[in-house]
C-alpha cells in the first residue's frame, strides 16, 4: 500500500517508543532513581501532581522519569492511571488553618498574627548559576544551625479572617449543595459553579495559569490584587474511619495556598473588597497566585476581558487538553484537506482564476489584476 | 512495580475485629487483585472501570433518545492524548465485549499509526478480535470517514469528534450555543451560510458540514467529507459521535433524517473528482485523495530545482481513501458497495445507484459530483 503516506502497524509504533526510551537510557550515566527525583526535583514532582490532580509523589516521580522531564506528559500519565481506579471515599473537608506552615508571607500587612515566616524561598537570592553544584556536593548548608525547639506549630490566624471580621471582605457564597462538584466525574457546563472553577484552576497547567493571570495584571482585566497571604506547608488529609467514624489522618499533602483582596467594590452603599483564592499541590507559589487572580477575575463575571470569562479560562487552562489538541495537528488530515482543496478550487473556478480545479503555471503568472483578499476561512477541520 | 508504589496508600484495616465481617479494605492493591481477568494485567477489562463504562453507555442511550443532541458525560483521561480519539475509544470500549470484532480507521486507512495505536489499546485491554474488513466488524471506530461499503443494522459506527458544536464557528460561547440548541434557534447559522454565498458565490464549508438531525437539532457530523455526509441519512446502522476533550456524546440512530443545510439555489454539493479514478483499483465512485509523487524514475529529489514543486518534478495522482475497500476492488474491480447485502442498489451516498437523482456510477465525473437531496426526506 505504497500510496498511504503514513502506514504502520504495531511494530513501527513499538520501535518509535523504543527510540524515545533510548534517548533517556543511551547515555553513560547512572539511571536516575525515583527517590532522587522525588527529593531533589520536588518542584517538578509537585507541578506534575498539581496538574494531574493526584497527590502521589512516588507515582509522580515515576511519571516524570518516564516522560523525560515533561511535566504535562507526566501529569497526563498520572491522570490516565488515576482514571482507571475506583474511587472509594471522599476525604473530610480539609481546613487550611491546620496547615503545618513552612513559609508564610503577608504582603498586605507588615505585622500579622503569627508573624511573617520567610522560610525556604529563592525570592531574594541573586539568580547566579552556582557552579559548585556541578560537582554535586550534597552538603546540608543548615547543618550547623541550632534552632530552638519551638514546640508544636501554632495555628496561624488567617489574614482574610481579620478583614472579614471588619466586614471589609464578604463571605464566599455558601455552596449550593453539600457534595462538591467533581469535574473529573461530571463534565463542566457553563456557567460553572465556583467549586468547579476552583478545581479546574487547581489542575490547570502552570504556564497557562500564570499567563492568563498575568494578562489580567497586564491590562486585560481589572484585577490587581493585594495578597492577604501566601502559605506553603503540609496539610493533613483525613478520611472518616470506616469502623470508628472518627476522622483519621492518612497523609500530609504539601500545598501552596494564596488569598487576595481586590479593590473592586461590589456595592456602592456598603463597599467591600472582591477576593480570590488559590490552592495547589506542591510548592508552586506562581501557580497559586495566578489561580488567585483568575478566581477573583472570574467572580467579577465580566465578558470583555479574557481572564474574566469563565468559559475562556476553563476552556484553555487545562494542559492535557491543550497539549492533545495542539499535538493532534500532526495526525494525517488527508481527507479533510482534500475536502478543503475542493472548496478553494471551486471558488477559484467560479472567480475565473482557474479551470479544471488546478491553476496552470502560465495562467497564474498572467493574473495582474489586484489580488482579492485571501480566503479567510479555510479550515473548519479539527 | 505499580503495586509496590500504590501499597503506600491507607493501611489495610484489620478485619478480625470481634463481630465484624471481613470487608475489602481500602488498599489499592486489593482492588487491583479483584480485577484480574481478560485484558491488561492491573487494569479492568476494557481499561475503564465498570461504573464509567456504564455511565458512557447511559450517555449514549440518552443521545439515541434525542438524536443530534449533545449529551455531556464525564470524559475520563485515557492513555491516548486528548484530541487523538479519546472520545471514540471511550465509546468503543464501553460497548465492546469479548466476542466483538473491532475495526479502527483514521482518515480512511486502517494502517495509519494512530489507528494502529487505538486498535492496539483495544486488543490489549479488551482482548477483542480486530479486522480491517468493514463488513466483518461489529464496531467501527473512525476518524473522519464513513466506509465506502454499506453499513448494516448490526453494526455501530463510532465517529471521533474534535469540535462538537457546529455553532462554535459563529459564537465561541458554549453557554450561548446551548441556549440556541434549546430553542432550535439556528438563524445565525443560516446567516453565516448566506454570507458565505455572498462572499464566495457558494457555501465554503469543506468537511464537518452542518446537518439538521430529525428536523430538530443542528449537528456537526464530525469532520467527515461532504461525500460521506448523506450516508448518515436514513442509515441502517447506529452512529455514535463521541468527543473526549469536549466531553460530549451524540448520536444518529438508524433511519433518522439527516439533512445538510443548504439553500434552494445553492444546493449541497459533495467533493468533485472530475475525470479522476483511483490509480490503484480504477474506482471512480469512491472518495479519492491526491498523492503527489515524484515523476518518472530519473527524477531527482528536486534539490537543484529552484521552484521545488515544479509541475515537471511531481505528478499528482488520485487514490482511494478507503484502503480496505480499495484492496477489495483490486481483487474484484466492479465490486458494488453493497456486495455483502442480500439486496442491491442500496443508497449509500454519492455515486450509489439509488442515491439522489439516481445518477449511474459510471458517469459521475460528468456532473461534477453534484448531489441533490433525494426523495428520502
Amino acid at each position: 500500500m505504497g500510496y498511504v503516506a503514513v502506514t504502520a502497524g504495531e511494530e513501527i509504533i513499538e520501535r518509535a517508543e523504543d527510540l524515545f526510551e533510548k534517548q533517556r537510557t543511551s547515555g553513560e550515566d547512572e539511571d536516575i532513581g525515583i527517590d532522587q527525583l522525588d527529593s531533589q526535583l520536588g518542584r517538578v514532582i509537585g507541578q506534575a501532581m498539581s496538574e494531574a490532580g493526584l497527590y502521589a509523589p512516588r507515582l509522580a516521580a515515576l511519571a516524570v522519569k518516564q516522560a523525560q522531564g515533561d511535566t504535562v506528559e507526566a501529569a497526563f500519565l498520572l491522570r490516565a492511571y488515576r482514571s482507571t481506579l475506583e474511587r472509594f471515599d471522599d476525604p473530610v473537608t480539609a481546613d487550611p488553618g491546620e496547615m503545618i506552615t513552612t513559609r508564610r508571607v503577608s504582603p498586605a500587612f507588615k505585622d500579622v498574627p503569627g508573624d511573617q515566616l520567610l522560610g525556604p524561598t529563592k525570592d531574594y537570592t541573586q539568580r547566579l548559576l552556582d557552579f559548585d553544584l556541578l560537582s554535586g556536593d550534597p552538603d546540608d548548608p543548615t547543618a550547623d544551625w541550632d534552632p530552638d525547639d519551638a514546640g508544636e506549630p501554632e495555628r496561624l490566624t488567617n489574614v482574610m479572617d481579620l478583614l472579614r471580621a471588619e466586614n471589609l471582605v464578604p463571605d464566599p457564597d455558601p455552596p449550593t449543595d453539600d457534595d462538591p462538584t467533581d469535574t473529573t466525574r461530571e463534565s463542566v457546563t457553563h456557567p460553572p459553579d465556583r467549586d468547579a472553577v476552583l478545581q479546574e484552576l487547581a489542575r490547570g497547567e502552570t504556564g497557562a495559569v500564570t499567563a492568563l493571570g498575568y494578562s489580567a495584571l497586564r491590562g486585560y482585566g481589572q484585577v490587581h490584587p493585594t495578597l492577604a497571604e501566601v502559605r506553603v506547608g503540609d496539610l493533613p488529609v483525613r478520611i472518616t474511619h470506616p469502623y470508628t467514624d472518627e476522622p483519621a489522618t492518612v497523609c500530609h499533602a504539601t500545598v501552596t495556598e494564596s488569598e487576595a483582596v481586590v479593590p473592586v467594590f461590589e456595592k456602592r452603599d456598603d463597599p467591600q473588597f472582591a477576593f480570590g483564592y488559590g490552592l495547589t499541590f506542591g510548592r508552586n507559589e506562581r501557580k497559586a497566585v495566578g489561580m488567585t487572580i483568575l478566581d477573583a477575575s472570574i467572580q467579577l463575571d465580566g465578558s470583555d476581558e479574557p481572564a474574566e470569562d469563565a468559559e475562556f479560562v476553563l476552556d484553555t487552562i487545562d494542559g492535557m487538553e491543550s497539549f492533545g489538541f495542539i499535538e493532534h495537528l500532526k495526525l494525517p488530515h488527508y481527507v479533510t484537506f482534500q475536502s478543503i482543496l475542493d472548496r478553494i478550487r471551486a471558488i477559484r473556478e467560479r472567480n475565473g482564476l482557474s479551470s479544471g480545479g488546478r491553476v496552470a503555471r502560465a495562467e497564474r503568472d498572467d493574473v495582474d489584476s489586484p489580488r482579492e483578499p485571501p480566503v479567510a476561512e479555510v479550515s473548519d477541520d479539527d | 512495580m505499580t503495586e509496590d508504589i500504590t501499597e503506600a496508600g491507607p493501611a489495610a484495616v484489620e478485619d478480625d475485629r470481634d463481630g465484624g465481617t471481613p470487608v475489602p479494605t481500602d488498599s489499592v492493591s486489593v482492588a487491583l487483585d479483584t480485577v484480574q481477568g481478560d485484558g491488561l494485567a492491573g487494569y479492568n477489562y476494557a481499561y475503564l472501570d465498570e461504573h464509567t463504562k456504564r455511565e458512557v453507555r447511559r450517555a449514549m442511550l440518552k443521545a439515541v433518545a434525542i438524536p443530534g443532541h449533545q449529551v455531556p458525560y464525564a470524559s475520563r483521561p485515557m492513555p491516548l492524548a486528548r484530541g487523538w480519539g479519546t472520545g471514540g475509544i471511550q465509546a468503543s470500549l464501553s460497548i465492546l465485549g469479548p466476542d466483538d470484532r473491532f475495526k479502527v480507521i483514521d482518515q480512511g486507512a486502517d494502517e495509519s499509526v494512530n489507528a494502529a495505536n487505538i486498535r492496539r489499546l483495544a486488543e490489549r485491554t479488551a482482548a477483542v478480535e480486530t479486522t480491517t474488513d468493514s463488513t466483518a466488524a461489529d464496531v467501527i471506530q473512525t476518524r473522519h470517514r464513513i466506509p465506502e461499503e454499506v453499513l448494516t443494522d448490526d453494526q455501530i459506527l463510532v465517529l471521533q469528534v474534535p469540535i462538537t458544536d457546529p455553532l462554535r464557528k459563529i459564537d465561541g460561547s458554549d453557554a450561548a450555543n446551548r441556549r440556541r440548541h434549546a430553542h432550535a434557534n439556528y438563524g445565525k447559522m443560516w446567516v453565516h451560510l448566506y454570507e458565505n454565498v455572498v462572499e464566495y458565490g457558494e457555501i465554503n464549508i469543506a468537511a464537518a458540514y452542518p446537518v439538521m438531525v430529525a428536523g430538530r437539532y443542528l449537528m456537526s457530523p464530525s469532520p467527515i467529507p461532504r461525500w460521506d455526509t448523506e450516508k448518515l441519512d436514513d442509515a441502517d446502522h447506529l452512529s455514535i459521535l463521541a468527543a473526549g476533550r469536549e466531553a460530549r456524546i451524540y448520536a444518529v440512530p438508524p433511519h433518522t433524517d439527516v439533512d445538510p443545510l443548504a439553500f434552494e439555489d445553492r444546493e449541497f454539493t459533495v467533493e468533485r473528482f472530475p475525470d479522476q479514478a483511483c490509480h490503484a483499483c480504477g474506482s471512480s465512485d469512491t472518495f479519492l485523495v491526491e498523492v503527489s509523487e515524484t515523476a518518472g524514475p530519473e527524477a531527482d529529489d528536486g534539490t537543484d530545482d529552484e521552484s521545488g514543486t515544479d509541475d515537471a518534478a511531481f505528478e499528482t495522482r488520485y487514490a482511494c481513501n478507503d484502503t480496505s475497500f480499495c484492496a477489495k476492488r483490486r481483487e474484484t474491480p466492479d465490486l458494488p458497495k453493497d456486495h455483502h447485502l442480500d439486496r442491491s442498489g442500496v443508497d449509500w451516498g454519492p455515486a450509489t445507484p439509488d442515491h439522489g437523482d439516481g445518477e449511474p456510477r459510471d458517469d459521475l465525473d460528468s456532473e461534477a459530483g453534484a448531489s441533490q437531496r433525494g426523495d428520502s426526506t
